[in-house]
C-alpha cells in the first residue's frame, strides 16, 4: 500500500515565489475562465478587453500605475509589521483614518498655498495612520493583546466614524441635503506625470524603496529582524522588545494612512467617503504575502494586482458579465500561489504506508 | 420619559423581537467560528462564507420555492467554499490569516458572481414565524421568545449540540485538543488533520446557514453587499464570548440588540448617531481582549493555544 506524502526539500528551490505567484496568476485566469464558460459569456472577450483596459495602452497603463499605489504602500505597511512576525490586518482603518486626517487638515487651511497644503495633508494622513494603530501597537507591546483582532476591529469603527462625519459634523453645505463631506480644497490635488498618472506613483516608489533599503541597511532594520525572530536573542542582544513592536507597528501604520492621504489628494470627486480605502488595506494583505513580506517584491506584485483590479472594472461595461470575476480572480491568485509554493519548499514523495504511518 | 428616551410597550418589544432576530443571525455564523477556532483554525473569511450562503440560499430557495431547501443550499454552498481555506491552511499549512482574508475575497466575489441574475429578483422563499403553542401567550415574553422563524428555534437546538459534542463527547475533546497543542493531540491518536477539516466545513456551513437566513427570512431578497460587515462582527463575537458556546450565544443577543436599536434611534427619541451604535461591537471586543490580557497574567487565556498555528507531523 503506497500513498503520497509531502517532503521537504532540503533547500528551497530558487526563484520559487515568482514562479509561485505566476502559477496562481494563470490558475486564477484559468478558473475564472471556466467560471465564465460555464455562465455562456465570451470568455476570450472578457479577457481581451481586462488586458485592454489596464496594460493596452499608455493611457491605461496610468490607471495601473495610479491603483498599485496604495496597494504597494499598504503591502508595505503589512510587511513592515511582518518584519517582526506581527499582522497588521488593519491597514484599511488605518488609510482611512489617514484621509480623515488629511480631510481635517484641509478644512484647517482651506487657503494655504497648493504644495504646503499637500506636504501637510500627506503627513497629517500618516500622523493619522500611526494614530490608528496607536491603540493596537500600545495593547500588544504593553499587555500582550494579539494586533490581528484590534486592528481589524478598528478598521470596521473607522468606516462608521467615515460616516459619522458625512452625515453630521462635515457634511458639505453645498451638497443639497445629501450626506457627503465638503471636498479637499482645489489647489490639495496631486498633479500628473504623464497622461493620467499622479506624483503618487513617484512618492509611492521613493517610500518603498526607502524602507526596503532602511530596513536592510539599519541597525533599526536589523533588530527588528532579530527580535522578530528569536525575543530571546533580542534580549540577550539588549534589544528592547517592547518598544520595537510599538515603534514597528506605528509605522506600519503610518504608511496605510500614507496611502489614505494618497488617494484623497487623487480621487477626481476629493471627497472623503468609505469608498476611499476601496478594499486596498486588505487586498494589500494579499500582495504582502505574494512577496513574502519583501517591500521590493511588494511592488511588483501591486502593480499585477493593479492590473487586475483595473481590468477587472472594465468587465462591468460588458453586458451581461460579472464584474464579481474580478473580486474571484484576485482570491484566486493567492490560493493558486500558496498551492505553488508548496512545492518550492516540498515535494511529493510516494512512500509505503506503514513508513508514512510510523 | 426616562432621560430623554421615549419608550412604549410596542417599541421595547418590537426592539427586543429584532433582537433575537439579528442575535440567530450572529449566533450562526459566530458558533461556526468558534468550533472552527477551537480546534485551531482562525478562519477570517466568515463574511465571504456568510455572503455566498446569502446568495445562494436566495436562489436555491426561490428556484424550489422551499426556505428549507434554501437554508441547506446556503449551508452546503459555505461549507463548499470554507474548504478552500481548510486546504489551503490546513492541507498546506498556509498562513490562516492570508488564506481566511483571501477567502473573504473569494466568497464575496462568488456571491455577486452567481447572484448577479437575482438582484431584483421579487420572488421570495421566506420563513413563516412558528408560534410555540401555549407559550407564545405569554404576555411580552411569549411576543419576544416564542414567535420566531424556525431558524431562530434551530438554532438554539444546534447551539445546544455543539455544546454538548465539544464538552461530553470524544470527538470534542479531540477537537479541543487539536487546538490547545496539535503535537500531543497527534500522539494520542486523534487526527489533526481530519479534525481540523471537519471544524472548518462545520464553520463554513453555519456562516453560510446564516446568511441564507438573511435571504430567507431577515431581508428575504439578495443584493449585493447584503452581509455588510456581519461576517466581521461574528469573527468579533467568538472573542467576546471568550470561546464559549453559552456566552457566545449571549455575546450574540447584545450584538444583535445594538444592530436591533440602529434602526430605531428615532422611535425612541435617542440623539446619537447610529454609527457610534454600530461601533459598540468592535468597541467592546477590543475591551474584552484587553481584560483577557490583563487576566492573563494570573490565569490561562480563553483563547485555544493553537490557533494560528499550521501543524505539519514532521516538524513537530
Amino acid at each position: 500500500m503506497k500513498r503520497l506524502v509531502l517532503a521537504r526539500r532540503e533547500t528551497p528551490t530558487r526563484g520559487g515565489q515568482p514562479l509561485a505567484f505566476l502559477v496562481g496568476l494563470v490558475f486564477a485566469l484559468v478558473v475564472g475562465a471556466i467560471l465564465l464558460w460555464i455562465t455562456g459569456d465570451p470568455v476570450l472577450d472578457v479577457y481581451e478587453r481586462m488586458w485592454d483596459r489596464s496594460l493596452g495602452s499608455q493611457n491605461t497603463w496610468s490607471d495601473t500605475f495610479n491603483r498599485a499605489v496604495p496597494l504597494a504602500l499598504a503591502g508595505l505597511a503589512v510587511s513592515i509589521a511582518a518584519t517582526m512576525g506581527l499582522w497588521n490586518i488593519g491597514a484599511e482603518g488605518q488609510i482611512m483614518f489617514g484621509a480623515i486626517a488629511a480631510t481635517f487638515v484641509g478644512r484647517l487651511l482651506p487657503d494655504a498655498p497648493g504644495l504646503i497644503l499637500i506636504v501637510a495633508m500627506l503627513l497629517a494622513a500618516a500622523f493619522g495612520g500611526a494614530l490608528w494603530s496607536f491603540g493596537p501597537a500600545v495593547a500588544r507591546s504593553e499587555i500582550g493583546v494579539s494586533e490581528i483582532i484590534t486592528t481589524l476591529m478598528l478598521t470596521e469603527v473607522a468606516s462608521r466614524l467615515i460616516v459619522y462625519l458625512e452625515q453630521g459634523p462635515w457634511k458639505d453645505p453645498d451638497g443639497f441635503g445629501f450626506p457627503g463631506v465638503t471636498p479637499r480644497p482645489d489647489q490639495a490635488e496631486l498633479g500628473t506625470l504623464w497622461e493620467r498618472t499622479h506624483i503618487g506613483v513617484l512618492i509611492a516608489l521613493a517610500v518603498i524603496i526607502g524602507f526596503a533599503w532602511y530596513l536592510r541597511r539599519s541597525v533599526w532594520g536589523y533588530e527588528l529582524r532579530i527580535a522578530g525572530s528569536s525575543e530571546k536573542a533580542a534580549a540577550y542582544a539588549g534589544i528592547s522588545v517592547r518598544r520595537k513592536v510599538l515603534g514597528v507597528l506605528l509605522v506600519s501604520g503610518a504608511v496605510a494612512g500614507f496611502a489614505g492621504g494618497i488617494e484623497l489628494l487623487t480621487t477626481t470627486t476629493g471627497k472623503l467617503t468609505v469608498q476611499i480605502s476601496n478594499g486596498y488595506g486588505f487586498a494589500g494583505i494579499i500582495v504582502a504575502a505574494l512577496a513574502l513580506m519583501r517591500p521590493s517584491g511588494v511592488a511588483a506584485v501591486a502593480l499585477a494586482f493593479g492590473a487586475l483590479q483595473v481590468g477587472g472594472q472594465a468587465i462591468q461595461t460588458n453586458p451581461g458579465v460579472s464584474p464579481a470575476v474580478a473580486t474571484i480572480l484576485q482570491g484566486l491568485v493567492l490560493f493558486g500561489a500558496i498551492g505553488a509554493a508548496v512545492f518550492s519548499t516540498y515535494r511529493l514523495r510516494l512512500v509505503d504506508r506503514q513508513v508514512a504511518e510510523s | 420619559m426616562i432621560l430623554g428616551v421615549t419608550f412604549t410597550e410596542a417599541g421595547v418589544i418590537g426592539l427586543l423581537v429584532a433582537t433575537v432576530q439579528f442575535g440567530t443571525l450572529l449566533y450562526l455564523a459566530a458558533l461556526g467560528e468558534t468550533i472552527s477556532e477551537k480546534a485551531g483554525v482562525l478562519n477570517l473569511g466568515v463574511e465571504g462564507m456568510m455572503a455566498t450562503g446569502a446568495a445562494m440560499g436566495f436562489i436555491v430557495g426561490v428556484e424550489t420555492g422551499s426556505p428549507w431547501l434554501g437554508l441547506l443550499g446556503g449551508a452546503v454552498a459555505g461549507a463548499i467554499v470554507s474548504l478552500i481555506h481548510a486546504a489551503a491552511a490546513v492541507g498546506l499549512g498556509a498562513d490562516q490569516v492570508v488564506s481566511g482574508l483571501a477567502l473573504t475575497f473569494l466568497g464575496l466575489g462568488f456571491a455577486d458572481f452567481i447572484g448577479d441574475g437575482y438582484t431584483d429578483d421579487e420572488r421570495r422563499a421566506r420563513f413563516a414565524d412558528v408560534e410555540i403553542p401555549g407559550l407564545d401567550d405569554i404576555p411580552w415574553v411569549g411576543e419576544v421568545v416564542f414567535r420566531h422563524s424556525p431558524v431562530t428555534y434551530l438554532a438554539v437546538i444546534i447551539g445546544v449540540a455543539a455544546w454538548f459534542v465539544l464538552n461530553r463527547t470524544a470527538v470534542g475533546l479531540g477537537l479541543r485538543a487539536v487546538g490547545e497543542t496539535a503535537s500531543t493531540a497527534d500522539a494520542a491518536g486523534h487526527s489533526v488533520v481530519r479534525l481540523r477539516f471537519a471544524a472548518v466545513v462545520t464553520g463554513g456551513a453555519l456562516a453560510g446557514a446564516s446568511g441564507a437566513y438573511l435571504t430567507t427570512y431577515l431581508v428575504g431578497s439578495w443584493s449585493q453587499n447584503l452581509t455588510a460587515g456581519r461576517g466581521w462582527i461574528a469573527v468579533a463575537l467568538v472573542i467576546f464570548g471568550a470561546w464559549r458556546v453559552g456566552r457566545v450565544a449571549i455575546g450574540a443577543l447584545l450584538f444583535g440588540l445594538t444592530l436591533a436599536l440602529k434602526s430605531r434611534l428615532t422611535l425612541f427619541d435617542i440623539e446619537i448617531s447610529g454609527q457610534f451604535v454600530d461601533m459598540l461591537p468592535f468597541l467592546l471586543t477590543i475591551a474584552v481582549l484587553v481584560v483577557i490580557s490583563f487576566r492573563a497574567r494570573n490565569r490561562p487565556s480563553p483563547a485555544p493555544a493553537a490557533i494560528g498555528i499550521a501543524y505539519r507531523r514532521e516538524e513537530r
